[in-house]
């Protein structure tokens, strides 16, 4: 079960709104047990601004790198500082702890974006 | 068209303890439990349990087995053991390869002498039958017969300081088990019927051969059990081990691990190319002269042709533990293409501080220094590079600037004494 409060991409992130005009972006639990160990996360710079569906950073695992994308368009306005230390943060609660950025949504959440059920449909189809 | 793939005893206790099972040639196996990095420094500072079932025992016997391994295979068997170059004699074994005429490897191996007249030749997983029908083509009607014994044997590997402690609880009489067990050589036999299956047995009289060998550069053994022995066998070393924090292990460890103790693998950093120039020459018989080798085999004619020409295999280091794509990533020197990426994989155990590479196990460690991994692997290129050069490393996505190195995780602890470590 992926978390009601979150919208998700095809490409396995979540958007997690905070509710004030702001959000926290992240990979989702069935990315991470997909990953294994989470090694290194490169994230982006405070103040940078990206667009639904731009690459705003890679995570890399023992096995490959992934490039992450936005699932909606806003500006970073923080940082996970943990996860440089402790990129299996990722791993272990991909939401609360292995969360990458917070930004301010620019508009409206991205509408195309899948809800916690069409997500669940989506993983699995992709796991046959 | 495709056929199933082909499980272990153990296939229904990896998935029922997490394993991550992937498609690993012709076998379903686990590529990590909970934790690959985890299980890597497990073997490096307790112990780790490798299900290797999935490799090929060929048993050679016969008048004539001796001599058709000394033409087969690139050890001199006359010549192999120790510092000395003593002669393979009963109950040692030697690691080689066994070449085609081109000098190319056909696979790696390590080759047991059993007694007079009986021979055991571990290889690759899937590579059995080849192998064997490779000594078969080769015999030419000398006295010999060889068995592929794929799929009919259980082998389990322990490996880390913790891995004597733990085989101590489950041995009959381990002391004297241990004793004159040097590295690279082995004791008892899978096989009841044989007179060596009561040298080594355990508590409860099931007899495996013992080998004291590995693939991690860690102490520890490689262990062949009758097959139907297998899960029983695994369940009581896990069981032994717990308290020493004894971990199940899967593929990608193995490959991390074995990449940082410089040891090949096979296809990959070995492979369709002279077995020459390369981080194992004590793979070769060379003569002490340093020219030549000191017996004729199959493929050494070809070696001797192409050794001032041909490329060569080289270990490298990174700064951190982030890595290339090994299987597509190309060698530049000074922005020019030099050749390609063998190997890429991450020591977790490894890290560097002032120009020195220190391992989680050194003795040496600075207190506090935080060891995060390195990059580490093997590069094939043109000409020999000097320890110490630095390449960059390229795949679709990045670019590494790793050192061309002499050794990678130091302080290793395989050829350390057993005792040691009761």
């Amino acid at each position: 079960m992926f978390p009601a409060d979150c919208k998700y991409t095809k490409n396995h992130e979540f958007v997690k709104p905070l509710g004030d005009g702001t959000a926290i972006i992240g990979i989702t639990n069935y990315a991470q047990e997909a990953l294994g160990d989470v090694v290194f996360v490169d994230l982006p710079e405070v103040g940078e601004t990206f667009g639904a569906g731009d690459e705003f950073g890679t995570v890399e695992s023992v096995k490959t790198v992934s490039e992450c994308y936005m699932p909606t368009a806003g500006e970073v306005i923080e940082v996970n500082a943990d996860l440089e230390a402790h990129p299996e943060y990722v791993n272990e609660d991909p939401v609360a702890k292995g969360w990458m950025i917070k930004v301010r949504l620019e508009g409206a959440v991205n509408a195309e974006l899948l809800d916690a059920a069409a997500y669940e449909a989506h993983v699995a189809s992709e796991s046959h | 068209m495709t056929t199933a793939r082909k499980q272990t005893p153990l296939f229904d206790w990896h998935k029922a303890h997490g394993g991550n099972i992937v498609e690993f040639g012709d076998y379903l196996m686990p590529v990590w439990y909970a934790s690959a990095r985890n299980e890597h420094l497990a073997v490096v500072s307790q112990a780790g349990l490798f299900d290797t079932s999935h490799m090929a025992t060929i048993r050679v016997f016969g008048k004539d087995a001796y001599e058709l391994l000394q033409w087969c295979f690139t050890r001199n068997l006359d010549a192999c053991v120790g510092k000395d170059n003593a002669p393979l004699t009963d109950g040692k074994c030697v690691y080689g390869l066994f070449l085609d005429e081109h000098g190319h490897a056909i696979d790696d191996s390590i080759v047991y002498k059993i007694m007079d007249g009986e021979y055991m030749v571990e290889v690759n997983a899937s590579m059995g039958g080849a192998v064997a029908k490779h000594l078969v083509e080769q015999a030419k009607g000398r006295d010999v017969k060889v068995f592929d014994l794929t799929d009919q044997l259980g082998k389990i590997d322990i490996q880390g300081p913790a891995s004597i402690k733990t085989m101590a609880k489950l041995l009959k009489n381990p002391e004297v088990v241990f004793d004159k067990l040097p590295y690279f050589s082995a004791k008892g036999h899978f096989d009841p019927a044989s007179t060596l299956a009561g040298q080594v047995q355990l508590l409860d009289g099931t007899p495996l051969l013992l080998s004291r060998s590995g693939y991690t550069g860690e102490v520890g053994f490689e262990m062949f059990v009758e097959r139907a022995q297998t899960v029983k066998v695994w369940e009581m070393i896990m069981a032994a081990g717990a308290e020493f924090g004894l971990t199940a292990c899967g593929l990608a460890s193995r490959d991390s691990l074995r990449t940082g103790a410089v040891l090949p693998l096979s296809h990959q950093d070995i492979g369709h190319w002279p077995c020459i120039n390369n981080p194992w020459p004590f793979a070769l018989p060379f003569a002490a002269s340093g020219s030549g080798f000191t017996k004729a085999f199959l493929g050494s004619a070809a070696l001797e042709m192409a050794a001032p020409s041909a490329d060569w295999t080289l270990t490298y280091v990174g700064h951190d533990l982030r890595k290339v794509d090994g299987h597509d990533a190309k060698v530049y020197l000074d922005g020019k293409e030099i050749g390609t990426v063998l190997t890429c994989a991450t020591d977790m155990a490894i890290g560097r501080h002032e120009g020195r590479i220190y391992s989680i196990a050194s003795p040496e460690k600075p207190a506090g220094l935080a060891i995060k991994g390195l990059c580490c692997g093997f590069i094939k290129v043109g000409s020999r590079l000097a320890p110490g050069t630095t390449v960059e490393i390229k795949d679709a996505k990045r670019s590494i600037q790793v050192v061309i190195e002499t050794d990678v995780r130091p302080d290793r602890s395989a050829r350390k004494a057993l005792k040691s470590f009761l």
